[in-house]
C-alpha cells in the first residue's frame, strides 16, 4: 500500500509512543537500579535518583556469582534450543509430508505436553533426575526445557514445511538424494526463517524458565539467571537495585539475538501461518 | 485417534528405553555413606552460607564424609523439602520452623540417637520443651528469636505521646494520634499479610488473656514500613534491632507488650534442627550436630544473624551484651510457640491465609475466627 | 538408519525413526512426570509431603468439596478470558501498526521484544513496585495526569487486584501474540487490498471483510497458545497478590501451588488432584475453542 506522508507521519509518531509504552516500565526499572539503597523507599516516591549510581550495573557485572549464572543460562538456553531443533525438524518435515496412522495423535500429543504447567509437573521431574542422578547436571535443564518447548516448534515448523512445493523435494529425489540429504540440502536452506522463528521462542522460554531450575538445581554454582538473582532480595538482605540491575543485564543477550534474526522471525511466521 | 495405543507402545519403550540409558552411573553417590544431606533455612545472605560452607568444610575434614549443602530460601523451603519427602529422598539434617508433622510421620532421630549428652544438657529447658514430641525430644533449638514492641520515638514524640502504651486502649489512642501526623503515616502497623500474622495475632490473643498457639517467620512489609520511618508501633522481632541499627535511619526505642491482663507477655520462636532416619547416617549425623553445638560455633553463628541463644553456655555469653538486654529478660515471661502439636503446622498456615481476612474494610471477623476455630479443630482431630 | 527393508512394515519404523527424538523428549519429560502426577492425585499424603498410600478417587472428590474452588475458577475464567481477549484485540491493532511503513519501524519492532525476553518474574515484581501504594510511581503519574485526585492501593483493594494482574498479563502477552499477527498478515498478498481499493471499500469494510478472515489461521495458533500460556501462567499471579490473605484473587494455577504447599491443607495429593483437573480443562477449553472455530484445515 502507498502511503503519504502525513499517514507516516502518523504511524510514527503512534510508533514512538508505542515503543516508549512498552518500554517505560523497565525505564522504571532502569532508573530504580542506579538509585542508592536509601533512595527506593521514600515517600512521596520520585522517579529520578537524585544520586546516580551507575556503578550498580559494574558491580553486577563484576558479581563473580552473576556471571556463573549468566553463563548457566546461555549454556542451557543454547543447548536446549539445539536440542528443540534437532527433534523437532524430523518430526515435523515427517507430519509435514507423510500421511500415516497417528499422525493427528501425536500432533495432538504434543500440543497436549504445553497444556501441563510445569508447576504440577516438578515433582515428577525431580524424582526422574534424581534417579538418573542428573540432579544439578545442565543435561537435566536441557532436557526438560528441550521436552517443554518442544510443542512450538513442531506445529510452526510442520506448516512451514507444508508450504514447500514438493516439487522440488521430488527433484532432488530423482537426482538419487536420501530423504536425509533433501531435507538438509533442500528443505533447510529454504526454512531457514521458520527455524529461527522456532530458534528465538524455544531460546527465550528456556532462558526464562523457573520453578524446574528452582527445584533441580540446589547447587550455587549451577543456578541459572532466574533462580540466581533472587538471592540479591531476601528476608534480610534486600539488594533492589542490584536485582533490577541484573534483570536489565539479562535482556541484552535476547534482545540482541533478535535483533540480529528479527526480519527472519517475521518473514518465518509469515510463511507457516498462510497455507 | 485409534492407533494411539501404538504411539503410546513407542513413546513409553522410548522413555523406557532412555532411562536405562541414563541410569548407568547412578546410584553410587548414595549407596556408601560418603555424604550427608543438609538443607539450611536462608537467613541472611551475607552469613549463612558462608557458616554453613565453613561447619561443612570443617566437618568434612574431621569424618572425610562430604556435605551436600543446600541453603533454602524461605519463600520455597517448604516446596523444597516436601518435594524431598515425596520422593522418598530427605535430607539428612533440616533446619526449618516446625518440626512435629516429621516427628509424627516418624521420620526423624530422636535425640537418644544423634546427640551427644552434653550437647542435649546444654539446651535451655524451654526449647526442649518446645522441641518434644510424645515425650522425645526431636527438634533441637537452632536459634530463637523473641517479639518486642518497637515504637519510633520521633513519631511518637510529634504525636504528643509522652510514654509507650502500656495498655491495649493506651495504644489505640497513641496510634490514632500518630496516624493524625498525616503524611501517610501508620498509627500501629499489623503484620496480617501470610508471613506473619500468626505471630501478631498470638500476642493480641495472649495479652487480652486468651490463649492459642503461633510459630514463626519473618515479613518485610509491616516491618520495612516501620525501618522506613512511616510507622508509629510495630510489634517487631529481635533481629529488626539490628537491622534498624545497621541502618541508623529511624530513632526508635523496645517496650514491653502492651497488655490487658497486667504482666505483659510476648512470644518467643525457636527454630529447629532434625535428623531424618535413613540407614546408617546415625553416626555421621550425630558428629555435624555436635560439631555445630559446640558453644563457640553456635553462639558466633546466632550472634552474626541477630537472634537470641537456645542455650545454657549461649545465653551466658550473650548475657554482656547490653542491646540484647530487652529479649533475654523477656525471655521468662514468653510463650512458645506451640510447634510441638503436629496440627500447628496446618492450623499456622490456615491463619497466615486467612487471618487478614478479618480486618479488611467489609471483612467479617466473627466468621473468619469461627472458621480458624473449626478448622483448627478439625486439624486437632485427625 | 531407517531404511526400508520390507515395505509392509516400513512406514512404522520410518515414522519412529523421523518421530523419535521428538516422542523420547515428550515421553521421558513430560509424559513420564505427567504419570506421576497422576499416581500422586490417587495417593493420601500426610502433611509432610510422605506417601500414605492409595486412595483412589478420594482426592478429586474433596476437591470439590473445597469451598473455594467456586471463586477460583470464576477468577480463573475472568483471568483467561480478558487476558486473552485484550491481548488479541491490542494485538491486531499492533500488528497493523508494525506492518506498515514507517521511519523507526525497526527500533519499534525491537522494543517490543523487551517484556517478552524479561523474565515474566522479574516483570512481575517490577509491576509490584511501580503499583506500590507507599513507594510506587503510578500512583504520583496518574495525579500529575490529573487521572486520579487520590492514590489507589492496586494490589491491596480487593476492586482493584485483579484489574491490575490482568494489566500485567496482556503486557506480557503482546509480543508474542503481535509478532504471530504481524506475521499473518504479512503473508496476505498485496494484490488483495489491491482488488479491495478497485471495487472502492472503505479501509474498515477492508479490514473486516478482507484482512480478518485471511488472517484466521495465524489468530488461531495466538489463541490457543494465549489461552493455555496465560492459563498457566504463575508469577504474575503469585506476585502480584502475594500480601493478599485468603485465596479470593487466586488462580487455579497458584490455589494449586497454595494447596502443596501454603495453605492449611498443605496436601499434594489434594494439589496433583488440582493439577490434572486444570489440564483437564485447559484440553476442555482449547477443544471447544478449536469446535466453535471449525478447526479442520490446520490439522489434516
Amino acid at each position: 500500500m502507498r502511503q503519504g506522508a502525513a499517514p507516516r507521519a502518523a504511524l510514527a509518531l503512534a510508533g514512538l509512543l508505542l515503543g516508549a509504552l512498552v518500554l517505560s516500565p523497565y525505564l522504571v526499572m532502569l532508573l530504580a537500579a542506579v538509585k542508592p539503597a536509601g533512595e527506593l523507599r521514600i515517600s512521596p516516591p520520585r522517579l529520578t535518583p537524585i544520586d546516580w549510581q551507575w556503578g550498580h550495573f559494574a558491580d553486577v557485572m563484576r558479581d563473580p556469582d552473576f556471571l556463573t549464572w549468566l553463563r548457566v543460562s546461555l549454556v542451557v538456553a543454547a543447548a536446549s534450543t539445539a536440542l528443540v531443533l534437532l527433534a523437532a525438524v524430523p518430526a515435523a518435515y515427517y507430519t509435514a509430508r507423510h500421511r500415516f496412522r497417528g499422525r493427528t495423535a501425536f500432533l495432538f500429543l504434543v500440543l497436549v505436553t504445553q497444556m501441563f504447567s510445569p508447576t504440577a509437573l516438578v515433582v515428577g521431574l525431580h524424582r526422574e533426575f534424581f534417579e538418573l542422578d542428573l540432579i544439578n547436571t545442565y543435561l537435566a535443564l536441557v532436557l526438560t526445557n528441550a521436552a517443554f518447548n518442544l510443542a512450538f516448534a513442531v506445529w510452526i515448523l510442520r506448516a512451514f514445511f507444508a508450504s514447500i512445493p514438493r516439487e522440488i523435494e521430488e527433484a532432488a529425489a530423482v537426482d538419487g538424494c536420501g530423504r536425509l540429504r533433501v531435507l538438509w540440502q533442500i528443505v533447510l536452506p529454504v526454512s531457514r526463517p521458520g527455524l529461527v522463528t522456532a530458534l528465538i521462542f524455544s531460546f527465550i522460554a528456556a532462558w526464562n524458565e523457573y520453578i524446574v531450575a528452582l527445584t533441580l538445581m540446589t547447587d550455587p554454582d549451577k543456578k541459572p539467571l532466574t533462580v540466581g538473582i533472587t538471592s540479591y532480595v531476601t528476608a534480610y538482605v534486600q539488594h533492589w537495585n542490584s536485582l533490577f540491575a541484573a534483570s536489565l543485564i539479562a535482556i541484552v543477550p535476547v534482545v540482541a539475538l533478535f535483533a540480529l534474526i528479527e526480519r527472519h522471525l517475521v518473514a518465518g511466521l509469515t510463511a507457516g501461518s498462510v497455507k | 485417534m485409534r492407533r494411539r495405543p501404538t504411539l503410546l507402545w513407542w513413546v513409553s519403550a522410548v522413555a523406557a528405553l532412555l532411562a536405562a540409558a541414563c541410569d548407568q552411573g547412578s546410584g553410587a553417590k548414595s549407596r556408601a555413606l560418603t555424604s550427608i544431606k543438609v538443607v539450611i533455612a536462608d537467613y541472611s545472605k551475607d552469613h549463612t552460607r558462608p557458616f554453613w560452607q565453613s561447619l561443612s568444610e570443617a566437618y568434612t575434614k574431621q569424618t572425610g564424609i562430604k556435605v551436600d549443602l543446600q541453603v533454602v530460601d524461605w519463600n520455597s523451603i517448604d516446596q523444597q523439602v516436601t518435594t524431598m519427602i515425596q520422593n522418598n529422598q530427605p535430607p539428612d539434617v533440616l533446619n526449618l520452623n516446625a518440626f512435629s508433622s516429621y516427628a509424627k510421620d516418624g521420620l526423624l532421630h530422636s535425640a537418644d540417637e544423634v546427640l551427644s549428652p552434653r550437647t542435649r544438657e546444654d539446651f535451655l529447658p524451654a526449647f526442649v520443651r518446645g522441641g518434644e514430641y510424645q515425650g522425645k525430644l526431636y527438634g533441637f533449638p537452632i536459634l530463637s528469636s523473641a517479639r518486642a514492641f518497637f515504637y519510633n520515638r520521633d513519631l511518637l514524640a510529634r504525636a504528643g505521646v509522652a510514654a509507650p502504651p502500656r495498655t491495649w486502649d493506651e495504644l489505640v489512642t497513641a496510634a490514632r494520634r500518630v496516624r493524625a501526623l498525616g503524611a501517610d503515616t501508620i498509627g500501629y502497623a499489623l503484620p496480617l499479610g501470610p508471613e506473619e500474622a500468626q505471630a501478631e495475632w498470638a500476642i493480641w490473643m495472649w495479652n487480652n488473656g486468651g490463649d492459642w498457639k503461633s510459630g514463626d517467620q519473618w515479613a518485610d512489609g509491616a516491618f520495612q514500613l516501620f525501618k522506613d520511618g512511616k510507622v508509629g508501633m510495630v510489634m517487631g522481632f529481635s533481629p529488626l534491632a539490628k537491622q534498624l541499627d545497621a541502618e541508623g535511619k529511624i530513632q526508635y526505642a523496645v517496650a514491653e507488650m502492651p497488655t490487658n491482663i497486667g504482666t505483659a507477655v510476648t512470644l518467643a520462636v525457636e527454630d529447629y534442627l532434625m535428623a531424618f532416619k535413613k540407614p546408617g547416617n546415625a553416626d555421621a549425623v550425630k558428629t555435624f550436630l555436635d560439631l555445630y553445638y559446640q558453644p563457640e560455633t553456635i553462639t558466633r553463628w546466632i550472634r552474626a544473624e541477630g537472634f537470641l541463644p537456645v542455650t545454657r553456655s549461649g545465653l551466658e555469653q550473650m548475657r554482656a551484651d547490653p542491646g540484647l538486654k530487652p529479649y533475654l529478660d523477656a525471655l521468662p515471661s514468653a510463650k512458645l510457640a506451640p510447634t510441638i502439636d503436629p496440627a500447628w503446622d496446618k492450623v499456622k498456615l490456615d491463619v497466615q491465609q486467612t487471618i487478614g481476612l478479618a480486618v479488611q474494610p467489609g471483612g467479617n471477623p466473627k466468621q473468619v475466627l469461627d472458621r480458624l476455630q473449626h478448622n483448627a479443630a478439625a486439624a486437632g482431630g485427625r | 538408519m531407517g531404511g526400508p527393508r520390507r515395505a509392509r512394515r516400513a512406514t512404522g519404523w520410518q515414522a519412529l525413526f523421523w518421530l523419535g527424538p521428538s516422542l523420547a523428549l515428550i515421553g521421558g519429560f513430560v509424559l513420564y512426570p505427567a504419570a506421576q502426577l497422576v499416581r500422586a492425585s490417587l495417593s493420601q499424603f500426610s502433611v509432610t509431603g510422605l506417601a500414605q498410600g492409595f486412595v483412589g478417587l478420594r482426592n478429586y472428590t474433596r476437591l470439590f468439596r473445597q469451598e473455594p474452588l467456586a471463586m477460583v475458577v470464576a477468577n480463573t475464567v475472568v483471568w483467561v478470558a480478558v487476558v486473552v481477549a485484550v491481548t488479541i484485540f491490542l494485538s491486531l491493532a499492533l500488528a497493523q501498526l508494525l506492518g506498515a511503513r514507517f521511519p523507526g519501524r525497526t527500533l519499534v519492532r525491537w522494543a517490543l521484544i523487551v517484556p517478552w525476553a524479561a523474565s515474566v518474574i522479574m516483570t512481575s515484581k517490577l509491576f509490584a513496585w511501580i503499583y506500590d501504594y507507599y513507594f510506587g510511581v503510578l500512583n504520583p503519574a496518574l495525579q500529575a495526569l490529573g487521572i486520579l485526585s487520590h492514590p489507589v492501593d492496586w494490589l491491596g483493594d480487593d476492586a482493584t487486584v485483579m484489574g491490575a494482574m490482568i494489566a500485567v498479563g496482556v503486557f506480557v502477552s503482546l509480543p508474542f501474540t503481535t509478532y504471530v499477527l504481524l506475521a499473518g498478515l504479512q503473508g496476505i498478498s498485496p494484490d488483495v487490498f489491491e482488488a479491495a481499493r478497485v471495487d472502492g471499500a472503505s479501509a474498515w469494510r477492508t479490514y473486516r471483510s478482507v484482512t480478518l478472515p485471511l488472517l484466521r489461521p495465524a489468530l488461531l495458533v495466538a489463541t490457543v497458545l494465549n489461552i493455555i500460556y496465560v492459563f498457566n501462567s504463575f508469577p504474575i499471579v503469585w506476585t502480584l497478590n502475594d500480601r493478599n490473605p485468603g485465596f479470593g484473587h487466586d488462580t487455579m494455577i497458584t490455589y494449586m501451588y497454595k494447596i502443596a504447599f501454603k495453605s492449611s491443607l498443605r496436601d499434594v495429593g489434594l494439589a496433583a488432584a488440582l493439577g490434572v483437573v486444570n489440564v483437564l480443562l485447559i484440553l476442555l477449553a482449547v477443544v471447544g475453542y478449536l469446535k466453535t472455530v471449525r478447526w479442520r484445515e490446520e490439522a489434516a
